[in-house]
């Protein structure tokens, strides 16, 4: 299969995630639908069931759900609650609802409400401290609450073989989607910045054993193409999603490569993998724990600035010339970083831009401005 | 031969063109109050080509820059970012600039210039406040040309503080100024300092340096420009030429591109 039929594979599930929900529950599968972010997604795999990530929406505007929601709460889990109250998620058997940040928090308790008899709301709480023992308990309590809540849905027990199995299958998800980034990266000419983004944005919304076998596919033959002369532009992406086609067309426009991210949609959580071996619920709280650099988890270290220190080594190990952050509205553990993270590129003589973004923009004019803007000083 | 280049700034809320011959002398200019999505760009080029007694085919090559330069991809042999191309002309008015604030109908953008380059520049976010726009709903609040502000603004003999965080609220904060009787130059002097109070912060984030020029159609706003001033505490330098900057700088680019075609 030629990269280009691949890539139009990738698009298509990038696109229609409705139409895979149907698909699979045409095929008797359960789906659950998983809210960002950290979600142990392979207990639903394990269970049998679908996990469907949801990240808001390029296409859906707010309006029952203001009738739950603050005005300065995200559009990502926004959104998301519109689509539970509009219909377009009916298919849904179970929602993972995580409180990682102040607006998931208060959120939870939204999509509980609002689905009260309709739809199954899993509470998940990750522990603020989560690499010690005590962390590492709580991540675990949490996830057998979970499990038990999941086993309910499906009916099943979710066996310690059946979950092992799960990390190996989202182990491999992981590598092939690290692969992908680096080979993306080198061979920009091929991979444009919008199909980049589908490749990985598809990843949320496929099976990860059907995933990762066409990502596989489409390494192996990025593995082959000769050595790319990229006469355009590299950088490095961060924040919390940067998913919306007419956006990346703007790179691509500009001939701006994305050489690596520092996307919470994209590599944020790929960058661990968990044990395949040994107690299968500790290796998924371990796995957690072993979670570092985000702005969305609690560093003990802060006061080093470690994670900007991390995001500045990654533009320079990726060869990227600067960095775009997309800062999504009302995200208020990615502004409260930016100073920092803004310190430590000017520091490393780093240019960077900052896009205010917001899934219901439909006009990109003044982000093209900036983003050309940027490729001119690059 | 004498070559020709026109820049085209199509803005959101004016259409500008300048005719450059050799890269260096201005021949003609033009600019029509409407922007982006209206007869405004096709009536500035037509009056600049009249103005100049040039045709289309006379022109060596045509780059278009601002909001609206996308929609001028038949018109224009290429597009260009406003920044870039203000960046441009700012440095061909004032060779020693290192920065620019340029403040337009619905953007605020603050470059930082070396030897005549941008090296890095900080726009405003999706919000009008601090932006021309801004001074456009203000005046109709206070039932003034917009053009009359700068003038008003110097008879003010009290500070009156208006928000700098919101557009609608600082309307509010007008209307309610003129409900209890407030001198309108003396509002018209406490908006100046919110646009200036907006735009230095943004400047703050990307560093200014001596000397700093302020363009686009905001610069004739002498209110603006000396409450800017106070904030930054620097000199501000403007050209009459200010609301042709960005097509200067697009000209000059064209002029550029037509050398490097022909070089190659």
């Amino acid at each position: 299969m030629s990269i280009e039929v691949m890539l139009k594979e990738f698009a298509e599930a990038s696109a229609h995630p409705y139409r895979l929900i149907k698909e699979y529950k045409a095929q008797g599968k359960k789906v659950i639908g998983v809210l960002p972010y950290y979600a142990p997604e392979e207990l639903v795999y394990a269970a049998g069931m679908v996990p469907m990530g949801i990240w808001g929406s390029n296409s859906k505007t707010i309006s029952m759900a203001k009738e739950y929601c603050a005005t300065f709460y995200c559009t990502i889990a926004q959104l998301a609650l519109e689509m539970l109250l509009d219909g377009t998620l009916d298919d849904l058997d179970g929602l993972i609802t995580p409180t990682i940040c102040d607006t998931l928090r208060p959120m939870s308790q939204n999509f509980r409400v609002a689905m009260e008899g309709k739809l199954p709301c899993i509470f998940l709480a990750h522990p603020q401290q989560r690499k010690p023992a005590f962390g590492l308990q709580f991540t675990m309590d949490q996830y057998q609450h979970i499990k038990a809540e999941l086993e309910k849905i499906s009916g099943e027990a979710i066996t310690d073989d059946a979950l092992r199995n799960a990390i190996k299958v989202y182990n491999r998800s992981r590598a092939a989607r690290r692969e992908f980034v680096k080979l993306a990266g080198e061979h920009p000419d091929v991979i444009s910045a919008v199909n980049r983004s589908a490749v990985l944005r598809s990843a949320w919304f496929m099976l990860k054993d059907e995933h990762t076998a066409k990502v596989e596919a489409l390494n192996e033959e990025l593995k082959k193409l000769p050595v790319c002369n990229w006469k355009g532009k590299k950088v490095l992406t961060s924040g919390i999603i940067c998913d919306n086609p007419k956006l990346l067309q703007i790179f691509d426009d500009n001939q701006i490569a994305i050489v690596a991210d520092d996307v919470a949609h994209e590599s944020r959580p790929i960058r661990v993998d968990a044990a395949e071996t040994g107690d299968p619920m500790m290796a998924l709280a371990q796995q957690f724990a072993d979670q570092d650099y985000d702005v969305l988890l609690y560093d003990e270290f802060s006061n080093q600035n470690r994670r900007a220190d991390f995001v500045v080594k990654q533009i320079k190990d990726s060869g990227a010339q600067g960095l775009v952050l997309f800062m999504q509205q009302f995200c208020d553990p990615e502004e409260m970083e930016y100073p920092y993270l803004k310190k430590a590129l000017d520091e490393a003589g780093i240019p960077h831009i900052k896009l205010g973004v917001d899934q219901q923009m439909r006009d990109f004019g003044q982000a093209s401005t900036a983003i050309q803007a940027f490729a001119d000083v690059l | 031969m004498s070559i020709y280049t026109l820049g085209i700034d199509i803005g959101s809320t004016a259409s500008k063109c300048v005719m450059l011959c050799d890269g260096r002398e201005i021949v003609a200019k033009s600019l029509i109050a409407v922007g982006a999505g209206t007869s405004g760009p096709q009536r500035a080029i037509a009056q600049v080509l009249e103005e100049s007694g040039k045709s289309r085919e006379d022109m060596a090559f045509s780059l278009a820059t601002g909001y609206g330069r996308n929609s001028m991809r038949e018109l224009a042999d290429q597009q260009m970012s406003e920044l870039s191309c203000h960046a441009r002309g700012a440095s061909f008015l004032f060779p020693d600039v290192h920065t620019v604030v340029d403040i337009g109908g619905q953007d605020v953008k603050v470059l930082q210039i070396e030897n005549g380059v941008m090296t890095n520049f900080v726009m405003n976010d999706k919000c009008a406040a601090g932006t021309g726009r801004f001074l456009d709903v203000m005046a109709r609040v206070l039932e003034v040309k917009v053009e009359d502000l700068g003038t008003l603004g110097a008879q003010s003999t009290k500070n009156i503080s208006i928000s700098s965080t919101c557009t609608v609220f600082a309307e509010s904060e007008v209307i309610s100024q003129l409900s209890m009787d407030t001198d309108k130059r003396d509002i018209i002097n406490g908006i100046h300092h919110s646009v200036a109070s907006r735009v230095a912060g943004l400047a703050h984030r990307v560093g200014v340096r001596d000397k700093v020029v302020m363009t686009g159609g905001v610069a004739q706003n002498t209110g603006v420009v000396k409450a800017l001033e106070e904030e930054l505490g620097h000199i501000i330098y403007t050209s009459p030429l200010t609301q042709y900057n960005g097509a200067l700088g697009a000209a000059l680019f064209a002029y550029q591109k037509y050398q490097k075609e022909h070089r190659d």
